[in-house]
């Protein structure tokens, strides 16, 4: 089957008055109908930027420098979202592509009421007034919130119920493709459990495809089928989350999982040092530094991203000498 | 019923609703509270500050009749003079008297406000109501239309901020902004009304017209109150301008906005419905302040264009020492301003859900 989202080499990067700063650098990803891909990377590794580049939501300084995002839809019709006009992307929006966005305490306008932010996208793609609430109404069962909601203002929900209802709104055209960027974030674990289950049943009911950003590894573990491992920058490791976490690969896989927090009284094991900024990225590979099993190769050398069995790929030279044996 | 109306999600719609009209209720007797206040406040501080002005009215009411009659003076005659003018100004008595003795008056004596000086025996009451219309005239309408002007432009040079004509158009409102008003006023009455002789540049309407509703009176009236008018706009409107091109800027940095976009609402709808409606409520509560820290810019505008406004009354009234006329603008002023500001703070639950909770 076709990848329904084909990024190829994608790079942003940020502008300043004499060059730009990458920050995502080069990320190639398949995404598969009717999956949940987990991207997991601490904060600042470029989870967000390589969601905004896909939404082409990039603000200033934030640019795209290169790269495609080939979207299919139907087989027949597919769609580079990071070079198609404004206005065309316009029409794919909410009805193939959706956004549900990090931040949901301020993602929704204070001034205008919930009815009007979940049916005013609606309305303009030519739903008529009752079409566009019933939708409306419709998405709100579909994250347990009742109807009477619509008519409140975004200050009296309290932020699981805000959260809700961005997503709700984000599906309510049963989108192709939805984008959740930290959607658990700022909740308590109670709700960000409910909302994740919601998130699985609407991927089932709607059959979309989602591609979820967090830097929470429970998270992953709890709804994705698949997982991008980012860091600096890069994916550095791709499999399903049972490969990931039974057996990852990459050193910081590795370290990832061994800073889960498992049984009461076992010690967490934390990755030493902190994530480069996009100022200082190391030469070579950028996890050498903080890497525990580096070597002489890794201090000069970026690696490259290889396949290691079906449907998983690392970028690390420890698997170098298959690859070599290979050729 | 409060602890209960804070758990908004657990009450019916209908409880939500009435409580809603509750407090948008209280928010408007508040207000109203805050607004006698202030009037209260503001005639005291007028009635004892203008006192502590030196030169007493008396004596210089004195010197202008003896100086128009070309008479000796005689002191006895002089003293008796001013003790009968002390009577009818009612300021024979102590000062605490004589302030209770006015707010008495003018509460209850419908507004009697005592004679004025600069007219007498005119009331003060009169005097000022014949006045009025001119500086509430140009006033409002050039606060109002700067604020129109200012909020449209603003919102434009914001949205399209990174563009060079906006990046000139902030140069400009920021030059225009400190200049102080009398200069705007100069400048304009000396090109456009002296040099090119395109507009007049000064008194109320053509000297040869006598005020009534003919077609040639009033067109006279107009031209007459566009140059005025124009220097209070052009720094007012520059401050607005800035004011609502930097709100623009931080909303557009809202997370609501991105989340606008990402929905692929046209890009019309974007800057309507979640820039400039959120802009707008900061604008609003602006134009209540501008209000209060203009009007003093349109005395001066009125005394340099020789218009028949409170301003040259209260320039004639401080020559005198006529406190009543003086505390009789004072209070005039005071009130338009603080019913202007009034009408603001209501129309702004309107615009902003969130109030309504909180103020």
């Amino acid at each position: 089957m076709p990848a329904l989202l084909e990024i190829c080499g994608l790079t942003a990067g940020l502008q300043s008055r004499r060059a730009i700063t990458p920050v995502v650098s080069n990320v190639d990803l398949d995404v598969q109908p009717g999956e949940i891909l987990g991207v997991v990377g601490e904060s600042g590794c470029g989870k967000s930027t390589l969601a905004a580049a896909i939404m082409r939501l990039l603000v200033t300084p934030q640019v795209l420098q290169s790269g495609s995002a080939t979207l299919r839809i139907d087989d027949d019709k597919a769609y580079d979202l990071l070079n198609l006009s404004e206005n065309d992307l316009r029409q794919l929006r909410w009805r193939h592509l959706s956004y549900i966005p990090q931040g949901s305490m301020n993602s929704l306008n204070p001034v205008l009421r919930v009815e009007r932010q979940m049916t005013d996208a609606l309305l303009q793609r030519g739903l008529s007034k009752k079409e566009a609430s019933d939708r409306a109404i419709a998405a709100l069962e579909l994250v347990s919130l009742e109807a009477r909601l619509l008519d409140s203002y975004p200050h009296e929900l309290s932020g699981g119920m805000r959260q809700r209802v961005i997503i709700a709104a984000a599906v309510s055209m049963h989108p192709t493709l939805i984008v959740a960027d930290e959607i658990t974030t700022a909740l308590d674990v109670v709700t960000q459990r409910q909302i994740l289950q919601e998130l699985a049943a609407i991927r089932d009911e709607l059959g979309a495809t989602i591609i979820i950003i967090t830097h929470d590894m429970g998270v992953v573990a709890q709804i994705a089928d698949r997982v991008a491992v980012m860091y600096a920058g890069e994916i550095v490791e791709v499999g399903s989350v049972s490969d990931i976490f039974q057996q990852p690969l990459h050193p910081y896989s590795q370290g990832l999982i061994a800073s889960i927090p498992r049984e009461s009284g076992q010690r967490v094991e934390g990755l030493p040092g902190e994530a480069p900024s996009p100022w200082n990225y190391p030469a070579g590979c950028r996890f050498h530094p903080r890497c525990p099993k580096v070597f002489g190769r890794c201090r000069e050398h970026a690696p490259a991203s290889q396949p290691q069995g079906p449907d998983r790929w690392v970028a690390c030279h420890l698997y170098d000498q298959e690859t070599a044996s290979d050729d | 019923m409060t602890a209960n109306s804070d758990a908004t999600a657990g009450n019916s719609a209908a409880d939500g609703q009435a409580a809603g009209r509750r407090e948008v209720f209280q928010y408007a007797l508040r207000r109203f509270g805050v607004y006698l206040f202030t009037l209260w406040a503001a005639i005291t501080v007028a009635f004892f500050i203008f006192r502590l002005v030196p030169g007493d009215p008396m004596n210089i009411l004195l010197g202008n009749l003896t100086r128009a009659e070309g008479r000796q003076r005689d002191a006895a005659a002089e003293e008796a003079i001013i003790a009968r003018y002390r009577q009818i100004f009612g300021m024979d008595e102590p000062l605490p008297l004589q302030y209770v003795n006015y707010l008495r008056k003018a509460v209850l004596g419908g507004l009697d406000l005592g004679p004025s000086f600069v007219e007498y025996p005119a009331q003060t009451k009169d005097l000022v109501f014949r006045r009025m219309p001119w500086t509430l005239g140009i006033f409002t309408t050039s606060v109002l239309l700067a604020w129109l002007v200012g909020t449209g432009l603003g919102a434009l040079i914001g949205w399209l901020q990174r563009s060079r004509l906006s990046q000139l158009a902030v140069v400009i409102s920021t030059l225009l902004q400190i200049t102080p008003v009398y200069l705007v006023a100069l400048g304009l009455i000396i090109y456009i009304g002296y040099t090119w002789r395109i507009l007049p540049a000064g008194g109320p309407y053509a000297r040869h017209l006598q005020p009534e509703w003919t077609w040639e009176f009033i067109s006279s009236l107009l031209t007459h109150a566009i140059l005025p008018m124009l220097s209070n706009m052009i720094v007012i409107g520059a401050g607005f301008t800035l004011g609502m091109r930097a709100l623009m800027i931080s909303v557009l940095g809202e997370d609501y906005l991105t989340f606008a976009r990402a929905k692929g609402l046209s890009p019309f709808t974007v800057l309507k419905d979640y820039a400039f409606r959120n802009a707008l409520i900061p604008q609003v509560t602006a134009l209540a302040i501008i209000v209060g820290a203009t009007l003093n810019g349109t005395f001066i505008i009125e005394v340099l264009f020789q218009l028949p406004g409170l301003g040259t009354l209260f320039v004639q009234a401080m020559g005198l020492r006529d406190f009543n006329t003086m505390q009789a603008v004072v209070l005039f002023s005071i009130f338009a301003v603080l019913t202007l500001t009034l009408i603001v703070d209501l129309a702004l639950p309107l615009l902003d859900p969130r109030i309504r909770r909180t103020a």
